[in-house]
């Protein structure tokens, strides 16, 4: 196929789905509606269980089978790019060069890794409270670990970032998860019932199973980024692809991976 | 010891739980405790879900997950719905799981990915993937799985990263998936906001009481749901990911890809619309049986021509899973319950014997580091036992008696010819294509049949020569397991044609299965869905479906001799129509191009031309 007719046939068949969508777009209820038949529920569901924040309700609880899966998609892509990511049989290794930082960069990165840090587990650990929860912090507690490749170099952020560690603690929290579950089963009610003590509403244990299933997809996701982002930058900073292949250590830091 | 309405989430959360227990364990265990390990798990999913199928008999388990069961007809949990082909897709997924992990024991010589578990923990997640997928009673998590599905698979294509072939196949077949379920999470969307529910039964029931029918909103959430489903089941012009990816996975994940995730799609596609769509607020059925039975004919047909034209074995095989996934939705298509049933008994048989065949080739490539099948001329001598399974394998894919396959084809034409009375040709002509192809591969690599030179010199084609062997040890002996898991799974296919009763079941649960109502009122008001009664038991083995079945092999046997035999004796007029032949079809070859643009502007056509045919069938 030549890109024109490539172009042609898309633009084509695109527009037709554009078409029907925006028809179907016209069968939709209004904006601004003061009703949800979902949401009125959701939040009754969620203040009958104590939990202030109704998203992390509808996440941890009302709907936590779907949460379970979508962390495990997670934990799936960690363990696919391990494999697919792995040092093949014709690369090799590189110990990572030290990088030259402004002192006012390295500076600011020491002040702030701690506070981002913080930041983060703040947001992991008042899901149940306010916005935010697991998913959210654990990409901030991820993230602002690389404020040391960033504000240091790349060294730094190996010295800081134990991978064994944060693998085992990826698939510790993904089992709790599971694990979790079988605590219902155990109290005689369902799979992944919310069956713990329900707390009094807006403290920081209340909810009961929620914070908990909370925490544990907060670590996973914290430690799951975390060597998923070092699975992609170790093969952009350290591994090359043989002889010939110099460039690949300095590029590593000027393209942040 | 837990009821039986805890087995459907018990079933998704055992392998979840073994994956990470591999992946942790892997890092000490040695290889041998890690596929051991692997073993018992995926052992013990069987057994969960056997259990499950005997518990369900010919009603419903229904699950509400986390304990939110409808309160006045309403909830907001997730429900479980397991029937007899939900949780019989389920098992048929954990089944050939646990041919994988048995397969692949001894397959791969060396650990993968830093260590020895990381590559059964992924099997165990796609098998979370696919029995949740199976037994979900709901579109959003429908949708979760499938994307665990999707994610497990394309790392898995890409499994040997030293070739950039795989790591190719695995792209397409990612970004064809991925785009196909960002438009079936747009249809989500759209249902979502209509009706403010997101189960199976209760947007049916919430569309049904609308009393909108099928506007424009409607027939665009059907065609935009069924856009993810489609593609995994590689509908044309859907398909074309899946022959790149199943000519570079390892073997053993293709016996789970062709075998089981394929067959998945059409699952998703008849549960979606029956449970969501079949009412009177959903798509009249007379504009989706055209419909899909169009694209149903397209695939069969396109399939089967071509995977005559392809000498790379493992290309071979996928296209001739296209071929047959066409025979399955059209057999889903007629929305009938016996084809559905008949469809039911071909899928379950159809995962043995194409697992096997996988299976085998998966032994030509570590014994010869190819799958050229002109490249193996008679090559294959040294393995008589290796090419008696694939012959085997060869006319149980024509529906020879008694394997299963023929009885499922016999049942689904039985059926379906009432609607169309030409069905039947199109199931005996598919078949018999595809069987004699891979009959041809048996006769040229095993018993040096015919000319070792591969048809028209100059066209450009897929050889299957050069390719990387999967282990790294050539002259080891043949493990036994390589021999003894294909042989197991054609006995499978067997057993679904010989064993009594099997045809009975799967009839009595394609029954339920189309019971839209009983499945709205087990969803949603637990015991007041009377039971399907029985019907007629189908004709096991009746006279049409001995006979079509006999012709197939019959037709099968002839093609492939005359494949491998006819070209040094023929005149030069039968030559020059041959090439006639070859040269007509060339067009559509050159369509498969392995540019990941071209598939998705074929992804855009098919979803556009769907949407055209359902809004003015409507």
């Amino acid at each position: 196929m030549t890109k024109a007719w490539r172009l042609g046939l898309f633009g084509v068949a695109a527009a037709v789905l554009a078409g029907w969508w925006a028809a179907a777009c016209v069968g939709l209820p209004g904006f601004g509606g003061q009703v949800h038949p979902y949401g009125e529920r959701a939040v009754g569901a969620s203040l009958e269980r104590h939990t202030a924040n109704v998203i992390a309700s509808v996440n941890f609880d009302q709907r936590a089978f779907d949460t379970l899966g979508e962390e495990s998609i997670l934990f799936a892509s960690v363990l696919g790019a391990t494999m697919l990511l792995r040092v093949a049989r014709d690369e090799r290794r590189q110990r990572p060069l030290a990088a030259r930082v402004m002192p006012s960069t390295r500076l600011f990165g020491a002040v702030l890794l701690p506070v981002t840090l913080l930041t983060g587990a703040y947001v992991v650990a008042h899901g149940q409270l306010s916005p935010g929860g697991g998913f959210q912090g654990g990409v901030v507690l991820a993230t602002g670990l690389h404020l040391a490749y960033i504000a240091a170099d790349y060294r730094v952020l190996e010295r800081v970032r134990p991978l064994t560690v944060l693998d085992v603690a990826d698939a510790a929290a993904a089992a709790a998860f599971t694990v979790l579950g079988l605590v219902g089963l155990v109290a005689g009610a369902s799979y992944l019932s919310n069956t713990l003590p329900l707390g009094t509403f807006g403290e920081l244990a209340s909810g009961g199973l929620v914070p908990i299933i909370n925490a544990a997809v907060g670590i996973e996701v914290a430690s799951g980024v975390i060597v998923l982002l070092a699975r992609f930058l170790d093969q952009a900073v350290e591994v090359g692809g043989g002889p010939g292949d110099g460039g690949s250590r300095t590029a590593g830091k000027e393209d942040g991976g | 010891m837990p009821s039986t309405v805890d087995l459907p989430p018990l079933a998704v959360a055992v392998p979840l739980f073994g994956a990470v227990v591999l992946a942790v364990a892997g890092r000490w265990l040695p290889r041998l405790g890690c596929d051991v390990l692997a073993g018992l798990w995926a052992a013990a999913d069987v057994a969960l879900l056997a259990w499950l199928w005997g518990a369900t008999g010919d009603g419903r388990t229904v699950s509400w997950v986390g304990g939110w069961v409808p309160r006045a007809g309403h909830s907001v949990g997730v429900v479980l719905v397991a029937d007899r082909i939900g949780s019989g897709i389920a098992l048929l997924a954990a089944l050939m799981v646990l041919a994988a992990v048995g397969y692949a024991w001894r397959y791969f010589e060396e650990p993968s990915g830093g260590h020895a578990g990381v590559f059964p923990a992924l099997l165990l997640l796609f098998e979370a993937g696919m029995v949740g997928f199976a037994l979900t009673g709901d579109l959003f998590d429908a949708f979760v799985f499938f994307e665990l599905m999707g994610v497990v698979a394309y790392a898995l294509t890409g499994y040997r990263i030293e070739d950039p072939r795989p790591l190719h196949g695995a792209l397409a077949f990612g970004v064809l998936n991925s785009l196909a379920a960002y438009v079936t999470l747009l249809g989500i969307g759209l249902l979502y906001a209509r009706t403010g529910e997101l189960g199976f039964a209760q947007i049916g029931a919430a569309l049904d009481a609308s009393g909108k029918g099928a506007d424009a909103l409607v027939v665009c959430a059907f065609v935009f749901v069924l856009a993810g489903p489609l593609v995994k089941a590689a509908l044309v012009p859907f398909h074309f990911w899946l022959p790149d990816a199943h000519a570079v996975a390892p073997s053993p994940v293709c016996m789970l890809l062709s075998g089981v995730m394929v067959e998945l799609g059409v699952y998703g596609v008849a549960r979606i619309y029956w449970t969501v769509f079949a009412g009177p607020g959903g798509i009249p059925a007379d504009a989706v049986r055209p419909s899909l039975l169009a694209l149903a004919v397209l695939t069969s047909l396109v399939g089967a021509v071509m995977c005559w034209q392809q000498r790379h074995i493992k290309r071979l095989l996928a296209f001739s899973t296209v071929a047959h996934v066409g025979l399955f939705t059209a057999g889903v298509a007629v929305l009938e319950p016996a084809a559905l049933g008949g469809t039911a008994v071909y899928v379950a048989a159809h995962a043995g014997a194409k697992g096997a065949l996988f299976a085998l080739t998966g032994v030509l490539l570590d014994r010869f580091g190819s799958v050229d099948e002109a490249g193996l001329h008679g090559r294959g001598r040294e393995l008589p036992v290796v090419g008696a399974l694939f012959t085997v394998g060869a006319v149980a894919l024509a529906g020879l008696p008694p394997f299963g396959t023929g009885l499922g084809k016999g049942l689904a034409e039985e059926s379906a010819k009432s609607y169309a009375p030409w069905l039947p040709w199109l199931f005996t002509l598919v078949s018999a294509v595809t069987a004699a192809a891979v009959l041809r591969v048996a006769l040229r690599v095993w018993w040096g049949a015919g000319s070792a030179s591969h048809g028209h010199a100059g066209d450009p084609e897929t050889s299957g020569g050069g390719e990387e062997p999967e282990v790294r040890a050539p002259r080891r002996t043949l493990p036994v397991v390589l021999v003894a898991v294909p042989a197991l799974l054609l006995a499978g296919c067997l057993a679904v044609g010989v064993v009594p009763g099997v045809a009975e079941a799967f009839d009595q649960a394609a029954r339920v299965f189309c019971d839209r109502p009983g499945y709205v009122a087990a969803a949603l008001d637990p015991g007041t869905a009377p039971p399907v009664p029985p019907g007629p038991a189908p004709d096991w083995w009746s006279a049409g479906a001995v006979l079509s079945g006999l012709l197939s092999t019959a037709l099968a046997v002839a093609g492939a001799a005359v494949a491998v035999w006819a070209p040094g004796r023929v005149s030069a007029r039968a030559r020059a129509a041959a090439r006639r032949c070859h040269l007509a079809v060339r067009p559509l070859r050159g369509l498969h191009t392995g540019l990941i643009g071209d598939y998705v502007a074929w992804l855009t056509v098919g979803l556009a031309g769907l949407l055209v045919a359902v809004g003015a069938l409507r």
